[in-house]
């Protein structure tokens, strides 16, 4: 099954918040596919739209106008995408009353994936992120790289067909952050999927991605294919080249963000 | 527990020592009143009165909860219903218990119902009150954590609100308590022939304080026991996943 995602002239406006204020254009008029088991890594500064396009992919969100569509089915009209997703956000966002195994079962009990085989895809990627010996700890007894690694378990024992991470790995030490992104690359390339990846870190965007997408002001400024084979090694000098190339459009794309803040708009 | 202990111990040493600068009459020592207490044990009806006034009680915070809980939470998660009741839980916080004593017995009658639900509407805005502040604390975030991974609405109610909501709901449950005993008694003096405030009206009517101080002493004892084993061993069984607090 085809699980690319393609988005035509994705529209979306935040109404003023005080009366007579002008409202907000976020992202103004988006056209991007993601190809079937692509990663795809957005990077932009901050307001640039990067949530909302998560927000509006995943259905959390669906006042917008444009086109989404999930290996070419409409989302339905709950917004919700006609494909699996699994999400990840900044923060672990667990059940702090639960285990850690009731955390995942929590998720499984609202998906399509049959009672017979939770043991299995638990005990599987329990084992895979090292958290095997924590399935009975509750939330607050685990660190907070563990956290957001039960949570990555939580995303994927769903068996998700698109992944969508919201700076996933922004709130850990970087020793962690690099043990995760290693995990996440190992993961990927055994499973399969289309991952759509947030991030503020170029260098982080390079390493992961097939792609890098640059978002300024509702819209792509650049898109950096990277073109460097698998498996990366964190320190590859191609990679770091890349990477430059990436953070020069970041840098510029906050600029323009910046001028735009400052300038009083027009019509 | 050594500490609780020790100054249980201190308190009622220094009631012994003040007993001695006061007449009797005033002030009657530990031991005497013990010892009127065991006398009414022996040959009275403390477990008729004890009962008459915690059956009220239970009935009252019961009313109070069926109340208050609704409304408070309502009043969490919903604007408009924050703005439109707010003024009234404040204004029916404001009514003397008293009033709402009277207003009952006059409306209902001198009986069960009358004192139940005095009980019941007195301490209701105290825990809507409760509630209220409580569901505003509660992690939105999780919502949207449940949403994308396809709970449905009722799932996240259950799930996710209500966990969050439990321990607001027992914290007023025994701030309830609280409240409810004290007035149990003042309805009770007003209009019930039985009961632990009946009798302490009695009583001080006939100016004794050895008995007042009994049943005082008698009716203490009982609440915390509830608060201290019943209510708080309840709250550590369901709120064990919580991190201990070290100071």
């Amino acid at each position: 099954m085809d699980k690319g995602i393609s988005i035509k002239g994705l529209v979306k406006d935040y109404p003023g918040h005080r009366k007579g204020e002008r409202g907000q254009r976020v992202l103004n008029g988006l056209d991007l596919s993601i190809a079937d088991n692509e990663f795809v890594c957005i990077l932009g500064p901050s307001g640039c739209g990067k949530s909302t396009l998560l927000n509006t992919l995943s259905g959390l969100d669906n006042d917008y106008s444009g086109e989404v569509r999930f290996g070419g089915q409409p989302v339905g009209r709950n917004g919700k995408p006609p494909v699996k997703m699994g999400y990840l956000f900044q923060d672990p966002r667990l059940l702090p009353w639960l285990t850690a195994e009731h955390n995942v079962d929590f998720v499984l009990e609202n998906s399509d994936v049959p009672k017979s085989r939770w043991a299995e895809i638990k005990n599987h990627y329990f084992s895979l992120t090292g958290l095997e010996a924590f399935r009975d700890h509750y939330p607050h007894e685990l660190s907070g790289g563990m956290a957001q690694r039960l949570s990555l378990v939580r995303a994927l024992s769903i068996e998700p067909d698109v992944l969508f991470m919201d700076e996933p790995f922004s709130g850990l030490d970087e020793l962690t952050a690099r043990r995760m992104r290693v995990d996440l690359l190992d993961i990927w390339s055994r499973t399969g999927k289309t991952i759509l990846f947030i991030t503020h870190n170029s260098y982080e965007a390079t390493f992961l991605a097939d792609r890098v997408v640059v978002l300024s002001q509702g819209n792509i400024r650049e898109e950096i294919p990277v073109e460097v084979p698998r498996p990366r090694h964190y320190d590859d000098p191609a990679l770091f080249e890349i990477s430059k190339q990436v953070s020069a459009n970041f840098i510029a794309a906050a600029e323009e963000a910046e001028r735009a803040r400052l300038q009083p708009q027009a019509g | 527990m050594f500490v609780k202990v020790g100054s249980i111990i201190a308190a009622i040493l220094a009631w012994f020592g003040l007993s001695f600068l006061f007449p009797e009459t005033i002030l009657p020592g530990p031991f005497q009143t013990a010892m009127v207490l065991a006398d009414n044990f022996a040959n009275g009806d403390v477990f008729q009165h004890l009962f008459a006034t915690l059956w009220r009680v239970m009935g009252g915070l019961a009313l109070a909860m069926a109340i208050g809980i609704p409304v408070g939470v309502l009043m969490g998660v919903n604007r408009f219903a924050e703005k439109t009741l707010d003024i009234w839980v404040m204004v029916a916080l404001t009514v003397p218990s008293l009033c709402y004593a009277i207003f009952a017995f006059i409306w209902i009658g001198l009986n069960e119902t009358a004192a139940i639900v005095a009980i019941g509407l007195t301490s209701a805005p105290s825990i809507a009150i409760n509630l209220w502040e409580g569901v505003k604390n509660i992690d939105t975030r999780l919502f949207k954590m449940a949403k994308v991974f396809n709970a449905s609405r009722w799932v996240i109610i259950r799930r996710v609100l209500f966990p969050q909501v439990l321990p607001y709901i027992m914290a007023s449950l025994r701030f309830g308590l609280g409240i409810v005993w004290k007035i149990t008694v003042l309805v009770e003096l007003l209009g019930r022939p039985d009961g632990v405030g009946f009798e302490l009206f009695y009583w001080y009517q006939l100016a004794n304080m050895q008995q007042v101080l009994a049943w005082t002493l008698l009716f203490t004892i009982v609440m915390l026991f509830i608060e201290l084993v019943i209510l708080q061993n309840m709250e550590r069984k369901l709120f064990s996943w919580r991190p201990k607090v070290k100071i």
